[in-house]
């Protein structure tokens, strides 16, 4: 559906993106996802033609649009605050495009009825003024208003980032669910994990102007194919070498030990796991432990490692800081980074998902 | 800061004092003045009279004013709006090939303004003007008054008030989200679409203002009418000017100015009113700043560029010529020939030690520096007082000193005349028409709203818990008050002391109403000289004085804005003069 090809932006002196490559299936929920300035927003730019770039071409259904005016490319924008025309009524706003391409007054109207309709909001809604409506509202009307065009693709770019937390979250499922409604392709920005977790069906990872990884959130998570994407989505300890000798003497030894090493908080557990025969017991020293309500973070020093752990308030294990503890690892939850291009190590599934 | 009540608030001495002062002042200056002339002008022995009235509409001369005036102002309106919002489009909003130079054109009616632009718009296009000396070697048959009456008037009026455009239009269009422009884009809106539905829509309450600000100026308009008029038009100011001098239609000037007072209320009523309805600026949180738009019509990107360097010419050329012929002998202007040679800096030499041509300058120069220390000084503590305290009492204070801000400035300045040509027992029974006193009031009293509002909210500014800090250590309230508020304060202090010292220098509508026969200001001096009454050389001096003025005011403007702009990223700009000025200072002080 939308492919970009070596496409390469500068401003200036600087260039915000070397080379990038992307494609995005029909129907898909692609999320640009990565640290503010790291070029994702520009990527998104990019693609609505807001920005030319310097190399490369962008296809959307197979044809070539780097030169052609955003308006010409069938793609419609969701803007970080929304862009509504603060001069004119929810109505107007939606109908804005339609009256610009010259629809007869009674279609736009229906039309803009019809999608007020399917994004939820009423009759009496659309003769408000814009200033009027609640954060929620403002951003189903900037839904409607790109939606209305029928586009090929809506562009979302961190539409949820100046809400507060409990909206974003509310909200967040109210996007998902239209997208899937309307079944439009959809790329979206945003330098939340959390959201771009939750709601992407692929996600690429940027980093710099590049994009590390492309993949399902999952293996995104499980399987980061670089020190980067490992260290900026969720949240894990650093192995020492020592750590990861000690998992090679009783497992089969696969892991390197000379390799910067990573392992996921919720991964290691102070009980061994049910079922998997392959965990790991390493003796540790708790040094604190913090309490959450729903689970305890605690640190276990062992190895040379300081080893975070989750572990759920139910009733069971909890030793006290200063108590000796096991801590139980399986060697395959290990992710390993070459300490020279930050590139997965030992485990070829990771690899392949570079793009 | 919380409500204080207002018999606290009196308990405290240096309150009392400032209250003293501050009561007195208001009611001989503010009130009364004004009083007076609504006392003159129907009631003049005691007793209800229509007699000023019916003067009024027997004379033919007073009718047409009155006409002439809200023509200019409408007309006025239209014109101005014309012209700003396409200075500020091609400079502020289209991409336009050397933006910066055409600002610069644009911005020269910053620097000079009021009697010294339709000076120098006389002294080019006058019939004793250089191009028209130029134009009638080259048609000896034309008309050589040819840049007079209403159309000259409108010309130099539109071109010297665009100031307010390119200030507060500029400014709004800074805060329209470039988001908004590029949502409209993606939806395939034109440029002029966008400009039309998208950002002029934005622009409206500002335009509205200004519109409001111009019809104000045109109304209450003196210098202009009264050097470029002519005979044939005359507006109410003039005519105020003309009836006051003579003793027996001393009621006519008042009724007039009581009409010109009416109307001034009665638009900014309007204005306020719409500023509080609606402003619809960005409802986002995060908006992103507006970038410039190319105009991708290649035709219409020719025209437009084409009509902005004609407006620049245009902006330019009287400032160009002044600059240029301050350096020409008398020979030279005359005949609008000049060469390499003529040009000598003797002019500056004669104007800086010739005592009589200095003389004006430096009177001009003290009246300002005087009457803006006067005013900044004595009202850092009434804006302070009315800052920390509110209650009704602070309230009425505050409205009566925005008295001045709501009245032009003929009915203050014929007010002061009336009130004070015989023993006042408000002032001690002394008599201040005819002394060098009553124009020094006059223009303190002009330049406290403007005053008054900017050090308010430079108070405002300032946190509280620095006060509360210093009380908790012990610190009385002067010792606070001094040590803690005051330098926070003192660089707002000093750019509003600089503003209003700029906007007096080259004032005529107040002085040309109570200066000293003596002690002429700047503004009378480059007036009678465009009347021809020094000859060529009072031309020449007029020229320098000009440019002076121009050195000046850029220069303070500069100081103020220019350093400002470079700080925008802090909080400072905001205690600063220029972001929170309100449309009107800056127009009353150059109608």
């Amino acid at each position: 559906m939308i492919r970009l090809e070596n496409i390469e932006v500068t401003f200036g002196n600087f260039t915000a993106i070397p080379q990038l490559n992307l494609e995005v299936e029909r129907g898909e929920f692609f999320t640009l996802l990565g640290p503010s300035g790291c070029g994702k927003t520009t990527a998104l730019r990019t693609l609505a033609g807001f920005i030319d770039p310097a190399a490369g071409e962008v296809f959307i259904d197979g044809k070539a649009v780097t030169r052609l005016p955003s308006d010409k490319r069938q793609v419609g924008m969701v803007f970080q605050n929304y862009a509504l025309f603060p001069s004119m009524t929810v109505w107007e706003n939606i109908a804005f495009g339609l009256r610009v391409r010259k629809e007869k007054p009674a279609a736009s109207d229906r039309l803009v009825r019809d999608i007020a309709q399917r994004v939820d909001l009423s009759a009496s809604q659309l003769r408000k003024n814009v200033a009027e409506l609640s954060g929620g509202q403002q951003q189903r009307v900037a839904v409607a208003r790109a939606l209305v065009l029928q586009p090929k693709i809506l562009l979302l770019d961190e539409p949820l980032s100046n809400l507060d937390a409990k909206l974003r979250h509310q909200l967040r499922q109210q996007l998902k669910e239209l997208q899937s409604e309307f079944g439009i392709t959809t790329v979206y920005v945003t330098h939340d994990q959390d959201e771009a977790l939750a709601m992407s069906d692929r996600i690429a990872v940027f980093n710099k102007g590049v994009v590390e990884q492309v993949g399902t959130p999952q293996t995104i998570y499980d399987a980061s194919a670089t020190e980067f994407v490992c260290t900026f989505i969720g949240d894990s300890s650093v192995l020492t070498s020592d750590f990861v000798s000690e998992l090679n003497r009783h497992s089969d030894g696969t892991l390197a030990p000379g390799a910067n090493s990573y392992l996921r908080v919720e991964k290691a557990s102070l009980t061994p796991p049910a079922g998997n025969t392959d965990a790991v017991p390493v003796r540790g020293v708790v040094v604190s432990r913090s309490y959450h309500g729903l689970h305890s973070r605690y640190t276990v020093r062992c190895h040379g490692s300081e080893l975070r752990l989750l572990v759920k308030e139910d009733g069971g294990v909890h030793p006290v800081p200063g108590a000796e503890a096991t801590v139980y690892v399986r060697p395959v939850h290990v992710l390993q980074y070459d300490p020279q291009t930050g590139e997965a190590v030992g485990n070829p599934a990771l690899a392949a998902s570079r793009p | 800061m919380n409500p204080t009540p207002a018999r606290t608030m009196v308990r405290s001495p240096f309150v009392l004092f400032v209250g003293v002062i501050l009561t007195w002042f208001i009611a001989a200056f503010l009130v009364w003045p004004n009083a007076n002339v609504l006392i003159e002008t129907f009631f003049p022995d005691g007793r209800f009279s229509g007699r000023a009235a019916e003067k009024l509409l027997s004379s033919e001369r007073a009718m047409k004013s009155l006409g002439n005036s809200f023509l200019l102002a409408a007309a006025l309106s239209v014109t101005v709006n014309v012209v700003g919002i396409f200075i500020v489009l091609v400079t502020h909003y289209f991409r336009i090939r050397g933006a910066r130079i055409l600002f610069l054109g644009y911005a020269t009616t910053f620097i000079y303004g009021g009697i010294v632009l339709a000076a120098g718009y006389k002294f080019i296009y006058g019939d004793k003007g250089i191009v028209t000396a130029l134009l009638s070697d080259a048609f000896p048959g034309m008309d050589r008054n040819w840049f007079s009456g209403f159309l000259a008037v409108l010309v130099v009026m539109t071109f010297a008030t665009t100031t307010n455009h390119m200030l507060f239009v500029a400014n709004a269009l800074k805060g329209v989200d470039h988001q908004t422009i590029e949502a409209a884009k993606n939806m395939g809106a034109s440029t002029w679409t966008i400009l039309r539905r998208i950002v002029l829509p934005m622009l409206k309450p500002t335009l509205f203002a200004v519109t409001i600000l111009s019809f104000l100026t045109g109304l209450g308009a003196l210098s202009a009418p009264q050097v470029l008029g002519g005979r044939e038009f005359q507006t109410i100011t003039p005519m105020i000017l003309t009836f006051t001098n003579s003793p027996t239609s001393r009621d006519l000037a008042a009724l007039l100015a009581v009409i010109l007072g009416v109307a001034t209320i009665l638009m900014l009523t309007v204005m306020t009113r719409m500023e509080r309805g609606g402003t619809n600026f960005s409802v986002s949180k995060v908006s992103s700043a507006l970038e410039k738009q190319k105009i991708t019509h290649p035709v219409g990107n020719a025209l437009v560029h084409v009509a902005a360097y004609v407006l620049f010419a245009i902006y330019t050329l009287p400032v160009a010529l002044i600059v240029i012929y301050s350096f020409a002998d008398s020979a030279a202007i005359q005949t609008g020939q000049i060469s390499l040679d003529s040009l000598t800096v003797d002019n500056y030499i004669r104007v800086l030690t010739q005592s009589s041509a200095l003389r004006p300058f430096v009177v001009s120069i003290v009246y300002s520096a005087v009457a803006a220390a006067i005013a900044v000084g004595g009202l850092l503590f009434v804006a302070r007082l009315l800052q920390k305290h509110r209650n009704w009492l602070t309230a009425v204070f505050e409205y009566l000193l925005h008295i001045p801000w709501i009245l032009p400035s003929a009915l203050l300045a014929l007010g002061l005349i009336i009130s004070y040509d015989h023993p006042n027992p408000l002032v001690g029974g002394a008599v201040l028409t005819g002394t060098t006193v009553i124009l020094l009031i006059a223009f303190v009293t002009v330049k406290i709203p403007f005053t008054l509002r900017m050090l308010k909210a430079s108070f405002a500014s300032v946190n509280s818990s620095l006060e509360e800090a210093g009380a908790i250590m012990g610190a009385g309230t002067l010792y606070i008050f001094r040590r803690i508020l005051l330098p926070l304060v003192l660089p707002t202090a000093a750019a509003i002391a600089a503003l209003n010292f700029n906007s007096m220098l080259d004032d005529y509508d107040t002085a040309i109403f109570l200066a000293h026969p003596l002690v002429q200001p700047l503004g009378l001096v480059i007036k009678a000289n465009t009347d021809g009454a020094e000859g060529a050389e009072g031309v020449s001096n007029t020229f320098v004085y000009t440019v002076l003025l121009m050195i000046i005011t850029g220069l303070t403007m500069y100081l103020v804005y220019g350093r400002a702009r470079r700080r925008d990223a802090s909080t400072a700009p905001r205690n600063g003069a220029p972001k929170d000025a309100a449309p009107k200072d800056t127009v009353l002080s150059k109608s």
